[in-house]
């Protein structure tokens, strides 16, 4: 058979230093991540763990005989040398299917009593014997994870350097892209290539099977089973360059269904019998339930979902775009030198030699990954900036991976993390995500490491389904990423706020990423758009899986569903389980009467409208396939043109589309484009009819909040559809003239508004609100364009300057004028200030029938009618001030009104007048002299008083050349 | 003041041009002093404010004269600033509070119960109470009249309030019912000409009778559009003559020019000319229920005896559905249809009845 015994001495060196570390650490249990790594490197896990579990692992591959396919396929791909490491890289469809087969044998196994045995409870639970197994193999994992993608990069390097260095970066990009899918594709061709070859086959596994399995004590190292009929079977053990050879010829042999053959079932059926006796011991009755659900696999109904079946476990089986994974993971190979730079010191205490030999080679690796990064150059990078900040991380702190669902967004974002080692850990809708909860989750998510489980890994936080979260979560994160939270527990300690640094990466998933919520995340986040899986791929992989499950169906029924499904993986594989589970085979018809991809897809506004607008031609005939060429042209109709058909169909799009308020604005102004029969417009009145009826429904929501008339909005749209709706392709235009009337709208306000400021108080007689527009302005610009001859206010006529005047005070009461602006030909007019002009404007309607050069002499006139009107009042004020009783404030008012030269005089005067008291005065003559003479009160006043009867005064050695003034009012220069 | 409307306002109860009884009681019930809270109604262009007015100074003097702008801003729940103008004066403040939209509800509480709640420091030489004059009542939603019903009750004390109503239809009962009405009605032709011409005498003008008569016609019995109409008219050309063009409202011309296209062709392709048209005046700020007044009765105009009861029966239906709804152009567009619908069966139906 296909497991490969060696000798256990063998075995217990080469593992020795594993035992050792499992002596030391206590199996820990029950961290989902470590769990799956295990799952997907079960192969590894398999050869490695044969101390505790003897040879369990070998044994599985009984069932599983893909794996040693894949194993092969994957050596042969990347090339690595023969070892360990090879072994990881195992085909993910397979290891589902072998971890299912591995439990019940591990059993028996258990049966036999073997010195290195497990104690029993732990091998009784696969999931924690495979948790305890990934423990145990941490290390190793670590490097193979990696390893696995040094094979991807070191695949590249093999090629001749010099050639290499020719070419550019971009042109590697590219090529490293092919590559990829070069490979992906080459892995396909396996599975299906080899399956033909039935009879070779069979050969090889009955030769097998004389040499590797014997009834008797075998002359070659050997492990003891039994079967299920009390018989026992003598394994035989290999060595490792054995297996090595035994893999490359069982490459040949890939495609069979167990090693078995098609006893594989009845054993099987009888291997968890026995199980299961063994476990309803009443001590155990918890293990007895869970080894009768594994019993329930016999059917091949595995209790386990496909989807997490047939997940992606390496980045080479992802099937989203090859772009789009690689940016991403590019994005996350640039925190390396924040995250394994730092862990690497810290780490080598501990493990010093795989860990540091793995982060090494990791770090250069790093360096080498980014120096032919080309790819980013061309497509990503406007979005992604690839510069590190100070503390080398980059710059973009978060991912944010968004599209619709089933299309792998978490997938991916699992795999690309464990790809670059990281410990996933996800928080999602389940999760509590008050802030206070989401800042506990993401501080210990990115400040500690987990101690217990012994997966030294740092963390990766994924953050599902962000969408949802409250927008409070939202802004915190967005601090949080901005290094922006201080760290209170520090700042306490040492007394200076700390700002907190964020080490880990954050992907953030989500669906919709123009919700609201997610704006500020938007904006600091490296988005990464998912562009749709390609139907043929995923069809693809669909047929695999059903040729794997047994699963008898074609690939044009595949092909029907993953369109129907719009390429959602998720729907069509649980799809396949479903009619797996019904145990008929899936056929067209199957997929077309099937009520799967109806669920709640966002559409684009368009697509509402063009299904509104449009009945959907029957669909006759399905593509031919592609890669089956058995299959026959199915002729089936996909739609049926009843009433009803279309009537659900249209709410079903409607329904999809959401925001009805949005798409009747669209129907409303397409719908007269449609070519309709209609010579008495009745379908056109009926369309109205409910265009007001959507509308008073809209209100009620709106206004009053009273959702319950919600759903009637949808039916309109039917009714448009069974009216308008032609065969023909629609034309259909963006609705603008909804959003053009309301922008026209929201500028007339706003121009209005500013023309109710102006009015000065007491022009009551305008009117109130509408009023003013309707009534008042479009009379108001007749009043405002007077008749009058284009020359110099002198010239004008006695009547011609009282239009004039009556224009301008109005204007002047209604503080309006005209400005000068430059037109968008280039030319300048004079336009009304607030813009009266544009009120109450109607296309083909004279507004203000003033020229140019009336409108400047009006602006003029108007500017000093205002400054006329501003001055008096300033006048009228200080007088009535000055009227007031008070003798004290009167005499204020008095010196106020003296001119400003006056009042400084009058300072002087109080010093004279403490000179006159002396009798004895320094004073100045007009050029500065000083004047040695003893002046008298009187004759000081009357020098006084020709200063001050003078409008013109100077000011001594003031150095400038205005320090001759005088007083000049308004009126003079009016 | 230069406008003539302004300029030639009456501003005392005494100096009405007409309604001279009303002016009288008016006069009678502030003579103690002291007046409920009022709501003036009547059509746009009757009056009202000037009445109003009129009666604040009578109560309180000249100085109600003495006006001052203010801006006043209001935050709403939502964190929204409205900003709402208000004009006032020592002893009253006028407000429209529907200019602030679906937000006339904080208007309605923050600053009636703000100037309701201050009482006056000095009461002597002055009245006990301030009045609070809000015109456009009937634009107020129904939340801001709820809102407004409570305060007119609590504080009686400290203020009144006088409404500006244009068809108290729209007040709510509970409103209606805590003011005395006072009813401003359109002023009738004579009185409307009497008014042209005194406005011309005092202006040194002279206006010929037959143009008054017709500046009262087109001015639809409302007094303000006609001052303004003749006011335009002596800027455009002054010697009067009877026959000179009275400037028309833009709208109305566009309004009838819409409706004449709508008689001429009845097709979708029109339809959608039609709502082109009728964005354009929305836009402008026509209010749609003079856009439904108007082409309705240019519509009747034109079309056969038959058809017009249905077209008004359309017309209130679909005028009430707009009331309930937010969007008019839908509803406008539904009439048009309706119209063309009509009209189109009665022309074949007349075709088929002339072949016959």
């Amino acid at each position: 058979m296909d497991q490969y015994p060696d000798e256990d001495e063998e075995f217990e060196l080469r593992y020795q230093e594993e035992l050792e570390m499992l002596d030391d650490l206590p199996p820990e249990g029950g961290e989902v991540f470590v769990h799956n790594t295990t799952i997907n490197h079960n192969n590894t896990i398999n050869s490695v763990n044969a101390v505790d579990t003897i040879d369990s692992p070998h044994l599985s591959q009984i069932s599983g005989i893909s794996v040693s396919t894949s194993t092969v396929v994957n050596r042969r791909l990347f090339g690595t040398p023969s070892g360990p490491h090879k072994r990881i890289s195992s085909t993910p469809l397979a290891t589902n299917k072998q971890r299912g087969a591995l439990a019940p044998i591990e059993e028996v196994v258990a049966l036999t009593p073997l010195p290195e045995c497990e104690p029993l409870e732990e091998v009784n639970e696969p999931a924690v014997e495979l948790q305890g197994m990934g423990l145990r193999n941490k290390r190793r994992l670590e490097r193979d994870l990696f390893g696995d993608i040094d094979d991807l990069f070191q695949n590249e390097t093999y090629e001749d350097p010099v050639a290499k260095k020719a070419r550019t970066e971009e042109e590697r990009d590219l090529e490293m892209i092919e590559k990829i899918l070069e490979t992906r594709r080459r892995l396909q061709e396996n599975n299906k290539a080899v399956r033909k070859d039935d009879l070779s086959r069979l050969k090889a596994l009955h030769e097998f099977k004389m040499r590797n399995l014997s009834y008797t004590v075998p002359q070659w190292p050997f492990q003891v089973l039994r079967r299920g009929d009390r018989e026992r079977v003598f394994v035989r053990f290999h060595s490792e360059e054995y297996e090595n050879h035994a893999l490359e010829d069982v490459r040949a042999i890939s495609q069979f269904d167990g090693l078995l053959g098609e006893n594989k079932q009845r054993i099987w059926a009888e291997a968890n019998d026995i199980v299961l006796k063994r476990a309803s011991t009443p001590s155990q009755q918890q293990q007895a339930a869970t080894v009768s659900a594994t019993s329930s696999q016999e059917s091949s109904q595995d209790e386990q979902l496909w989807v997490e079946k047939f997940k992606p476990r390496k980045y080479i089986d992802l099937l989203s775009d090859e772009a789009t994974n690689r940016s991403l993971l590019y994005w996350l190979k640039m925190w390396d030198k924040m995250v394994f730079g730092r862990e690497f010191k810290k780490k080598e205490e501990h493990n010093v030699n795989s860990t540091s030999n793995n982060l090494n080679t990791f770090n250069k690796r790093t360096g080498k990954f980014e120096s032919n990064g080309g790819w980013r150059k061309r497509k990503f990078q406007s979005m992604l900036d690839t510069n590190l900040d100070e503390h080398g991380r980059p710059m973009q702190k978060v991912a944010l991976l968004c599209g619709p669902p089933g299309l792998g967004k978490t997938t991916l974002a699992h795999t690309i993390a464990r790809h670059a080692g990281y410990a996933v850990r996800e928080i999602n809708a389940s999760d509590d995500r008050s802030p206070e909860a989401f800042k506990q989750a993401l501080e210990s998510g990115t400040q500690m490491s987990s101690v217990l489980n012994e997966d030294r890994r740092p963390n990766c936080i994924v953050l599902d389904e962000i969408d949802g979260a409250p927008r409070q979560s939202i802004e915190f994160l967005v601090k949080f990423v901005s290094d922006n939270v201080i760290n209170k527990v520090r700042a306490k300690g040492k007394g200076k706020p700390e700002r907190n640094l964020l080490k880990r990466p954050i992907i953030c998933i989500c669906n919709d990423i123009y919700e609201p919520a997610l704006r500020p995340l938007r904006q600091i986040a490296f988005v990464v758009t998912f562009p749709p899986i390609e139907t043929t791929r995923l069809t693809e992989r669909l047929l695999q899986i059903a040729q794997r499950e047994h699963l008898k169906t074609d690939f044009s029924a595949l092909y029907a569903m993953s369109e129907k499904s719009g390429n959602d993986v998720r729907c069509c594989i649980s799809t396949l389980q479903f009619f797996n589970a019904q145990k008929k085979a899936l056929t067209l018809q199957d997929v077309l009467n099937a009520n799967l991809g109806q669920k709640d897809r966002q559409q684009g506004l368009f697509d509402v409208w063009g299904a509104v607008f449009r009945i959907q031609r029957p669909r006759k005939q399905l593509e031919k396939s592609k890669l089956n060429d058995n299959t026959e042209d199915v002729e089936i109709t996909m739609t049926d043109m009843s009433t009803s058909t279309r009537v659900r169909n249209v709410l079903d799009v409607v329904h999809g589309g959401g925001d009805y308020e949005r798409l009747t604005q669209g129907v409303f102004e397409n719908y007269l484009h449609q070519k309709m029969p209609d010579p008495n417009l009745t379908a056109v009145v009926e369309a109205t009819k409910w265009f007001s009826f959507s509308d008073t429904v809209q209100h009620q929501i709106n206004h009053l909040q009273n959702y319950t008339v919600y759903p009637y909005l949808q039916f309109g749209f039917a009714a448009w559809h069974l009216m308008f709706a032609t065969l023909a392709w629609p034309k259909i235009n963006f609705p603008s003239k909804g959003f053009e009337f309301r922008q026209k709208s929201t500028t007339q306000s706003n121009i209005f508004q500013a023309f109710r400021k102006g009015i000065t108080t007491g022009m009551n007689g305008l009117g109130q609100g509408h009023v003013i527009l309707v009534d008042t302005v479009p009379l108001l610009k007749r009043i405002l364009s007077p008749q009058f001859r284009s020359v110099a206010v002198q010239l004008l006529s006695q009547r011609e300057r009282d239009d004039l005047y009556h224009t301008v005070t109005v204007m002047a009461d209604l503080g309006l004028t005209y400005t000068q602006v430059k037109a968008a030909e280039g030319s300048y007019v004079y336009q009304m200030e607030p813009d009266l002009d544009a009120l109450a404007q109607f296309p083909g309607y004279p507004g203000i029938a003033l020229n140019y050069f009336s409108r400047q002499l009006v602006a003029r006139e108007v500017e000093l009618e205002r400054i006329r009107r501003s001055t008096p009042r300033l006048g009228a004020e200080t007088s009535g001030k000055s009227a007031t009783s008070n003798p004290t404030a009167a005499a204020k008012n008095a010196t106020k009104n003296l001119p400003n030269h006056l009042q400084r005089l009058k300072a002087k005067q109080i010093e004279n007048k403490n000179a006159n008291a002396k009798k004895d005065v320094i004073s100045k003559d007009f050029f500065g002299r000083i004047q040695h003479r003893t002046v008298g009160g009187t004759r000081e006043d009357c020098k006084t008083d020709a200063i001050v009867k003078s409008p013109i005064w100077y000011r001594y050695k003031e150095g400038f050349n205005n320090a001759v003034r005088k007083d000049i009012h308004m009126h003079e220069l009016l | 003041m230069a406008l003539w409307v302004d300029k030639h306002r009456p501003r005392e109860l005494s100096k009405l041009d007409y309604h001279k009884v009303q002016a009288e009681n008016l006069r009678n019930l502030c003579q103690q002093g002291d007046f409920p809270h009022l709501m003036f109604y009547g059509p746009s262009g009757a009056g009202k404010k000037t009445r109003i007015m009129c009666l604040l100074r009578e109560l309180y003097g000249a100085g109600v004269e003495r006006l001052r702008n203010e801006t006043m801003t209001f935050t709403t729940p939502s964190n929204r600033k409205v900003e709402v103008m208000t004009v006032g004066s020592n002893y009253h403040l006028e407000v429209n509070p529907s200019d602030a939209g679906i937000y006339d509800r904080v208007v309605v509480i923050d600053l009636i119960k703000q100037v309701a709640q201050t009482h006056q420091i000095d009461a002597s030489g002055q009245r006990e109470f301030k009045v609070i004059v809000l015109s456009e009542v009937d634009e107020l939603t129904k939340d801001a009249q709820h809102a407004l019903r409570r305060t007119m009750e609590k504080y009686v004390a400290t203020c009144r309030i006088i409404l500006s109503v244009n068809s108290t239809s729209r007040v709510i009962p509970a409103i209606r019912s805590r003011c005395l009405g006072i009813r401003v009605a359109a002023p009738n032709e004579e009185e409307i000409t009497s008014v042209l011409q005194l406005t011309c005498k005092r202006e040194g003008l002279t206006l010929p009778a037959e143009l008054a008569a017709r500046i009262v016609d087109k001015s639809e019995h409302n007094l303000r559009r006609a001052l303004l109409m003749l006011e335009a008219c002596k800027v455009q050309q002054y010697p009067f003559t009877g026959q000179q063009d009275i400037v028309e409202l833009d709208w109305q011309v566009y309004l009838r020019e819409t409706a004449n296209q709508i008689v001429t062709e009845q097709t979708p392709a029109k339809l959608e000319k039609i709502r082109d048209r009728l964005y354009e005046l929305l836009a402008q700020g026509v209010p749609p229920d003079m856009i439904f007044r108007g082409l309705v009765e240019q519509l009747v105009r034109n079309c056969d005896m038959s058809i017009k009861a249905k077209t008004l029966e359309y017309a209130t239906l679909y005028e009430h559905r707009m009331q309930n709804g937010s969007k008019h152009i839908f509803h406008l567009e539904a009439f048009v249809a309706q119209f063309m619908n009509i009209y189109k069966k009665f022309i074949s139906e007349s075709m088929m009845m002339d072949d016959f």
